[in-house]
């Protein structure tokens, strides 16, 4: 076939695909009868309503000398890691506010971290574009510093989220500016897998965020600059089961609702969305009211339940809690007593769902409790 | 003899004229057109990526068709949440448990359950009650108080400064608080040591983004995150050297 065939080829091939997509797109709104807020309110579900003092800060943990950046909670025991831009992990007992560990980095330009499910190690990754895995038995020397324990090497671009395999002290995937996530046996320090790149189907821009299904370890979803959400299945792959489109600007920060059958995203474009996985389906969008310039969504977090969404964002100290349900926003955390005064930066939940811990560009971690008097009948 | 000899040398010289005239000059060609095998494949590369594509959009499509609506899944989503119960949320219960219930809970402050610690006086707890204003908190004009005790911090947002915006207007308060500047106003980035002059190419949002065309080779050392400054210089001997610090 000569190239002017082919490249009559390409033209055609290229007219059918558009077509092909806009017919998708079509059929995907015509199956958008509702959202969450419409259906809600239709059921004449009650909002969510806050007083005063229903949600405290019940410890502020300080000690980090720079912003911090990424938290991450141990499934039980109640232990906090912290990644700060001053380069170091801390590791707190949340209930003491005691630090266990200061942990010195060989490199400074931190981004994630992420504490392993038996709570005996953690993983940090950023700009060195390594994850690199501490053993919390190990001792450090007066610096500070603690041997290297594993060195997960191979990405082409800073690492931007790390998580462990639910369950899984031997596998973590990450996520990574060189636009694709890997799948690491920590044991040998080895790519499992790799999805997307360059001769596969994935993300087109750096990936920001990996969120991994409690339910179905094999499901793990991220978050990229190219807008789009992806769903991927740890066992095949070669190309993204489902891609998830909608927002207009870089997904930030991706996390499964509780059920395991829906996630949250939050985004560049200032708004948070919900969708289902197995149908692809939007099914509500959280967008803050104002004719101010949309905030960026830094971190999201679901309660145990999914019936608060808490959202980081990238002005002042803002911290808004959703009622998902209305879509409606019932609290801001940045206007309590003992808020934040930065940015803040990540969010995480406590296993048993009784605590919210933020990290802020202000140093300082806090942890957020119910305080509020339950009325009783 | 003297023929041969003359005939050799007649052959010898005929024979140098025969040379010098029967070789023609030398033309040397140009290299054969070699066909652009790497453009063909290439395009043919194209052609199949994009033809993959097209068996994949048939498949999304057939199972789109599948389907549930989306107020199935909706459903869903209400019937979780409203099934679970979430320690973070008030909650009216049934219960003959007397309200000093949450007490014992409160101290001492080493279960978990102390997070659910209350901050009323009487919880024994360490956490601090927090303050409520009185009505004359807030200094903005217009600003109330809600729910009888704390006032809204929202009423006294700080106007936010547009170091960069060139010929915008000035920002101005709406709604009695915050303000915010007009999306007209372009904020041009600093660009970074040799990079380029950035343009405005996002004309939606109030500030330009930065377009950076790095000259310097090693400016690929690794990619900044979150790139919104143009920071093209790399110090490659330290691979944990961050220039972008004004973005991170």
């Amino acid at each position: 076939m000569s190239v002017s065939e082919l490249k009559e080829r390409h033209a055609v091939a290229t007219e059918t695909v558009n077509n092909l997509r806009d017919r998708l797109q079509q059929r995907r709104l015509q199956l958008l009868d509702t959202d969450v807020a419409k259906y809600s309110a239709a059921q004449g579900r009650s909002p969510v309503k806050f007083g005063a003092t229903d949600l405290v800060c019940c410890r502020t943990l300080q000690g980090h000398t720079g912003k911090v950046y990424s938290l991450d909670w141990t499934p039980e025991r109640n232990r906090i890691v912290s990644a700060s831009q001053d380069g170091r992990l801390i590791v707190w007992n949340a209930l003491t506010s005691q630090k266990t560990h200061a942990i010195k980095l060989p490199c400074a330009w931190v981004m994630t971290c992420a504490f392993s499910p038996n709570g005996q190690t953690v993983a940090c990754g950023g700009l060195d574009s390594v994850c690199s895995i501490f053993s919390l038995s190990s001792t450090a020397d007066k610096d500070g510093t603690v041997p290297v324990s594993r060195m997960l090497s191979g990405h082409r671009g800073y690492v931007s989220c790390c998580q462990y395999v639910p369950n899984e002290d031997a596998r973590l995937i990450t996520s990574s500016g060189d636009q694709t996530c890997v799948l690491w046996d920590v044991t040998t320090g080895l790519k499992t897998s790799v999805f997307g790149g360059e001769f596969q189907s994935g993300h087109t821009a750096d990936v920001i965020s990996v969120s991994i299904s409690g339910s179905n370890p094999n499901w793990f979803i991220s978050g990229s600059c190219d807008t789009t959400t992806r769903l991927w299945d740890t066992r095949a792959a070669s190309r993204a089961v489902r891609t998830f489109h909608g927002h207009e600007g870089d997904v930030n920060t991706v996390k499964f609702f509780p059920d395991g059958n829906r996630f949250g995203t939050g985004s560049d474009d200032g708004t948070c969305r919900l969708y289902d996985i197995r149908t692809g389906h939007q099914l509500q969008v959280y967008q803050p009211h104002g004719d101010g310039e949309n905030v960026p969504v830094t971190s999201i977090a679901f309660s145990a339940s999914g019936r608060l969404l808490f959202a980081g964002y990238a002005n002042n100290n803002a911290c808004y809690v959703w009622d998902t349900l209305l879509g409606e926003i019932v609290l801001d955390l940045g206007e309590l007593q003992d808020s934040h005064k930065n940015r803040i930066s990540c969010l995480g939940m406590s296993a048993d769902g009784s605590a919210l811990c933020t990290g802020s560009w202000d140093s300082n971690l806090k942890i957020w409790a119910f305080g509020g008097h339950r009325r009783v009948i | 003899m003297a023929s041969t000899s003359c005939s050799v040398k007649v052959a010898g010289e005929t024979g140098l004229a025969l040379a010098k005239s029967s070789l023609p000059p030398p033309r040397p060609k140009s290299p054969p057109p070699y066909p652009d095998l790497y453009g063909k494949r290439r395009e043919a590369a194209r052609v199949q990526m994009l033809e993959r594509e097209i068996g994949f959009l048939e498949a999304k499509i057939k199972f789109v068709e599948g389907l549930q609506p989306s107020s199935r899944c909706c459903k869903e989503v209400s019937d979780f949440v409203v099934a679970n119960s979430d320690p973070m949320i008030p909650a009216q219960r049934k219960s003959r448990r007397h309200c000093r219930f949450w007490k014992w809970l409160c101290f001492p402050c080493l279960s978990v359950a102390s997070f659910c610690c209350c901050c009323r006086s009487e919880c024994s707890c360490h956490l601090r009650k927090p303050k409520c204003c009185n009505s004359t908190c807030c200094s903005c004009v217009g600003s109330k108080c809600f729910n009888g005790s704390c006032c809204s911090n929202s009423c006294c947002c700080p106007k936010p400064s547009c170091p960069k915006c060139l010929s915008c207007p000035s920002c101005s308060c709406f709604r009695g608080c915050c303000c915010s500047c007009p999306d007209l106003c372009c904020c041009i980035p600093t660009c970074f040591r040799s990079c380029s002059r950035p343009s405005c190419l996002n004309k939606k949002s109030s500030c330009c983004s930065c377009n950076c065309n790095c000259k310097i080779k090693w400016s690929s050392c690794f990619k900044c995150p979150k790139l919104r400054l143009c920071c093209c210089f790399c110090n490659c001997k330290n691979t944990c050297s961050n220039p972008c610090c004004l973005a991170f």
